[in-house]
């Protein structure tokens, strides 16, 4: 067995065929024909670009464009004209031959970028190096290995797979990748899991393990490689694979399926999210719209503040994604718990009781205004919504209002559209918004509710610290009654009440949800489609006597316990 | 010579994408344009230039502008810069 990292789920079983590049012979010449030579160097440059192009163009149809921009951009990279320069450089001064020179510069510039102590510019090293084997190869007249001539059931085993090579896989032939170099983020990982081909990348020593014909087993969900398994292993695989393949399926049965209980209670599944290329996941899942976007990345791990327009570009860019479809905002919730020089944030003593969240936002209004004003100008296109986080008194509510209110006449004053109605809302996370969720439903447009901190609020227990999380339930009395509480309020005011915690997908934890009358459940994009199989199957009328049951329990175990056995 | 220093906004840096689009805009102009980081000194019309100066996240930088066109270079290339790159 051997043990890489998983860069692509599921399970491959197949023959190996092991990929080995033919070592190139590049003799080093003195030309005597100095612009021949060059003419050859510029031809085959020709000839380079041609053939990315309809790499690139047969991608983009059978996969994606993201990842014909990976080949297109090696093209870019050849055109370079520090590199093209110096090939001809070596050329003409040193009257090398055109294959020596493109191995002399190429081999200079992938052992800088390999050099670099930075996984994305050591990919280039990769493209680097392909670059080089192609031009040589066109130079040499060698044609290139045909991947998609493999025959089905093969299991691919290289040592690093080039892009040129992986655009020619064909994933209804190829049952897994194996590969001794890489990383989550190469090549070779981005297309195996864009292909939903099972990848191992990073497995040391695999090529010294394996040869042509062996029998393995790719587990790209563990990052593991078996080599010629025992019958009753690869019995054991071939169900856990057809499980997965099976439950795949069946999942994705559910896309375009709408969230409707049995006996036709309509929810709205959604996903979460922290930077706005998360978009495509939750739509790849079908979500009906973002129920949490996170805004804290734009703040982090910089050393000023993110201007306007950085803000206005990434909450436009989700608006127009999901194409109308609700994308909730949670503006800055930061705070105490880390550093952050450039806004003035030092280390709270008690971070989770203080200065963060909205209490820093209405105390640094300059900041605050910002990022409202950039919501704002983004509503005009798509369907915003604000979400204050760790609101405990109305005071606070009343007070983002009343700064939306003045920024909206500013707006107006400079001609700028935005969404006159756009909704404001509030997390509930706090016991005190909890309690007072009927004063709340009154002025905000929505409830969400965030099981992760309202726990740790209601159960005064920090879940990081070992000896007390034991406390850190959220099926805990206290906190499921303080989520009625919350959804009831809601309901009775007329406003949408949605949870966005870890909790709105935990299969233990959706029909109590679905019986306190919940309307929308934002989870991980991955979680969608298995949480809107169990809400078909369920009748929100039945469920009322589960809940019932599992509201009459004193403590955390007993439900727990109950809701176990009822889903099982 | 014009010249004017700017603080890298992209996550990842001047990987790949935002130093393609860094050269497109500086290919439009006959100045020669470049950028010093730390000791070195990039050719801003080369990706391999650009990427080999491995410019992160929070670095500030210093472009350098040269040539006929050099007023009109600087301003796009800022503008571009503080535009995200296309990011």
């Amino acid at each position: 067995m051997v043990k890489g990292t998983g860069a692509s789920a599921g399970i491959g079983i197949g023959k190996v065929v092991v990929l080995e590049e033919a070592k190139l012979v590049i003799k080093r010449e003195i030309v005597a024909d100095i612009e021949a030579e060059a003419l050859r160097f510029k031809e085959a440059l020709v000839v380079f670009a041609a053939n990315t192009k309809a790499l690139a163009e047969d991608m983009e149809k059978r996969i994606g464009s993201k990842e014909a921009e990976i080949l297109m951009s090696q093209s870019f990279m050849m055109q370079d004209p520090e590199l093209t320069g110096a090939i001809e450089n070596a050329i003409r001064e040193e009257c090398l031959n055109t294959e020596a020179a493109v191995d002399h510069v190429c081999n200079m510039y992938a052992d800088i970028f390999a050099s670099m102590d930075d996984e994305l510019m050591q990919q280039r090293a990769t493209d680097m190096r392909d670059i080089k084997t192609r031009i040589q190869k066109i130079l040499l007249g060698i044609q290139d290995l045909d991947v998609a001539a493999l025959p089905q059931g093969t299991v691919i085993i290289a040592e690093d797979l080039t892009p040129s090579i992986t655009a020619g896989i064909h994933a209804e032939n190829v049952m897994g990748i194996v590969t001794e170099l890489g990383g989550k983020t190469s090549h070779t990982a981005i297309l195996a899991r864009a292909l939903e081909i099972p990848a191992v990348v990073a497995a040391v020593d695999i090529l010294k393990s394996v040869k042509n014909g062996d029998t393995v087993i790719v587990d790209g969900s563990e990052g593991l490689v078996l080599i010629n398994p025992e019958t009753d292993v690869q019995d054991g695989y071939i169900s856990r694979r057809d499980t997965y393949l099976k439950e795949k399926k069946e999942l994705e049965k559910y896309i375009g399926m709408p969230s409707v209980t049995k006996d036709g209670v309509r929810v709205e599944l959604a996903g979460n999210i922290g930077k706005p290329e998360d978009v495509d996941k939750v739509l790849q899942y079908d979500g009906e719209g973002v129920g949490l976007f996170r805004t804290e990345f734009l703040f982090m791990d910089r050393t000023e503040m993110p201007t306007e327009e950085e803000q206005f570009e990434a909450y436009k860019k989700v608006a127009i994604t999901m194409n109308g479809k609700p994308v909730i905002i949670r503006t800055l919730d930061i705070g105490g718990d880390k550093e952050i020089p450039y806004m003035g944030l030092t280390k709270d003593e008690n971070p989770f009781l203080g200065y963060r969240a909205i209490r820093f936002c209405l105390d640094r209004k300059d900041i605050y205004n910002v990022q409202l004003r950039a919501l704002l100008r983004a509503s005009a296109f798509g369907n915003i919504k604000i979400m204050v986080p760790l609101v405990t008194c109305i005071e606070e509510l009343r007070e983002v209002k009343a700064m939306i209110k003045e920024l909206m006449a500013e707006l107006d004053a400079k001609k700028v559209s935005y969404n006159k109605d756009i909704p404001v809302g509030i997390m509930v996370e706090t016991a005190a918004a909890s309690l007072m969720a009927d004063v709340f439903a009154k002025e905000a447009d929505f409830f969400s509710i965030g099981t992760n901190d309202l726990t740790q609020y209601t159960m005064s227990v920090d879940r990081g610290n070992g000896r007390v999380a034991y406390l850190y339930s959220t099926f805990n009395p206290a906190v499921l009654r303080s989520i009625k509480h919350v959804i009831t309020c809601g309901r009775e005011a007329g406003i949408m009440v949605g949870m966005c915690g870890e909790a709105a997908s935990d299969p233990m934890m959706i029909p109590l949800l679905l019986a306190f009358g919940l309307n929308e459940f934002s989870m991980s994009a991955s979680a969608i489609l298995s949480s809107r199989k169990m809400i078909t199957e369920y009748s929100t009328k039945e469920l009322q006597a589960i809940a019932d049951k599992a509201m009459s329990f004193d403590t955390a175990g007993e439900v727990e316990a109950y809701m176990k056995e009822f889903i099982e | 010579m014009v010249s004017q220093k700017i603080i890298i906004k992209n996550p990842t840096g001047l990987h790949l994408r935002p130093a393609g689009i860094l050269c497109k805009e500086a290919m439009q102009f006959k100045s020669i344009i470049t950028f010093q980081f730390k000791n070195t000194t990039a050719n801003a019309k080369s990706v391999l230039s650009v990427l080999g100066a491995c410019v992160k996240c929070g670095d500030e930088i210093e472009f350098i502008c040269e040539g006929s066109d050099e007023e009109t270079a600087l301003c796009t290339i800022i503008q571009a810069v503080e535009n995200g790159l296309g990011e």
